[in-house]
């Protein structure tokens, strides 16, 4: 079979017919702008409810540790809904999608998803810390005061989380360094298309 | 036909790239039903896309580069975690030499084995790959792409060869 041959076979394929009217695809339009207002709005929901929660123990608790870890994890909580509301948003404005080139756009794309997973410990898993670790330090005081081995248990609880969270970083170290490697393949692409323009 | 209003642009991308826009879907996703979201997808993104155009490229451009980026967009998001199963032009010629031993049955099979190595190509080897079949020059890839011609010309030459290799012996058993 000739190229030309192959060419034909493909192009022969396929139907002009469009899978949406235009009614249709003005909903679909309206219903993504609709998903997107859900999710933000989770987002809110769920910050409704926590951070009153926090805000609580922060201003009715006795120990004064305890209210700095609250008032902490109330604060982190605002945080990170604003960072995932703002990282949401991020998402391709229609027209950027014909604006870059194919190169250009995928590494965009894959920027961004680099750059979610690596920040993961500034804008989502650190901020929580603090709180946590001022909680944890409020709850063990006391105990050491009654008996050390009591203190030394309530330090325990922390191992589950920190075991978490370890593991999340790790998977995201792996996760990122592979985003990278497709980065450079592309900018290096890139680099090449732009000598061979100039040469 | 920067005047024109998103509508009209979009019954004329339509009319016109409608079933390249087909093809590129299948291209990009094996599953006919994920397919069908896929192809719905692209012709979302390029109605929403087509408010803004302003005529800075050329209509055909414009269609191929949302189709492309909405397609690689898309496939990313399916395929986060095992992006690195895609390999390149250079390593296709490979991997589908071990189904050298499969007798092509028609032309049928033809296509369904040319999808079948599309599929697994890395984007921008299946952005090029789709443009030579497609029909357009080493310009206008290099144009939707973002590589250069010369760049451009050399995975051709690739892609020809890979082709002539791949598809000759198919042919010549259905015949």
């Amino acid at each position: 079979m000739q190229n030309d041959d192959i060419r034909n076979l493909w192009q022969a394929q396929g139907s002009a017919d469009a899978p949406l009217t235009l009614e249709e695809l003005r909903k679909k339009g309206e219903k993504f702008r609709t998903k997107v207002a859900r999710r933000n709005l989770r987002e809110y929901a769920l910050m409704a409810l926590m951070v009153p929660y926090f805000s609580y123990f922060a201003w009715t608790s006795h120990l004064p540790l305890m209210r700095v870890g609250n008032g902490l994890l109330a604060a982190a909580l605002f945080y990170i809904a604003y960072q995932l509301h703002r990282r949401a948003s991020a998402s391709p404005a229609p027209g950027e999608l014909a604006w870059k080139n194919c190169v250009a756009f995928h590494r965009a794309q894959l920027e961004r998803q680099r750059d979610a997973l690596s920040g993961i410990w500034t804008w989502y898993l650190g901020p929580l810390i603090p709180g946590f670790a001022t909680i944890t330090i409020a709850i063990a005081i006391p105990l050491f005061h009654q008996s050390i081995y009591a203190g030394l248990l309530s330090l325990t609880w922390v191992v589950a989380p920190a075991l978490v969270l370890w593991r999340v970083a790790w998977i995201n170290r792996g996760a990122t360094a592979k985003l990278q490697r497709q980065i450079d393949e592309l900018e290096a692409t890139e680099r090449s298309s732009d000598a061979g323009v100039r040469q | 036909m920067e005047g024109k209003p998103q509508d009209e642009r979009y019954l004329e991308a339509a009319a016109e790239y409608g079933a390249a826009l087909h093809r590129l879907a299948a291209a990009y996703e094996a599953d006919l039903d994920k397919r069908r979201d896929l192809l719905q997808e692209v012709h979302l993104a390029l109605w929403r896309s087509l408010a803004s155009f302003d005529g800075r490229c050329s209509l055909r451009t414009w269609v191929y580069r949302v189709a492309h980026n909405a397609a690689t967009s898309y496939v990313i998001g399916q395929r986060r975690s095992r992006a690195s199963a895609w390999i390149s032009l250079e390593e296709v010629a490979a991997v589908a030499d071990s189904a050298e031993g499969e007798q092509a049955a028609g032309r049928r099979h033809s296509v369904d084995r040319l999808l079948a190595l599309i599929q697994q190509l890395k984007p921008l080897d299946r952005q090029v790959i789709l443009s030579y079949l497609e029909g357009l020059d080493a310009a206008a890839t290099a144009e939707i792409t973002g590589i250069s011609p010369g760049n451009v010309a050399t995975k051709i030459h690739r892609i020809k060869n890979l082709l002539t290799q791949q598809f000759q012996e198919g042919v010549r058993d259905a015949e």
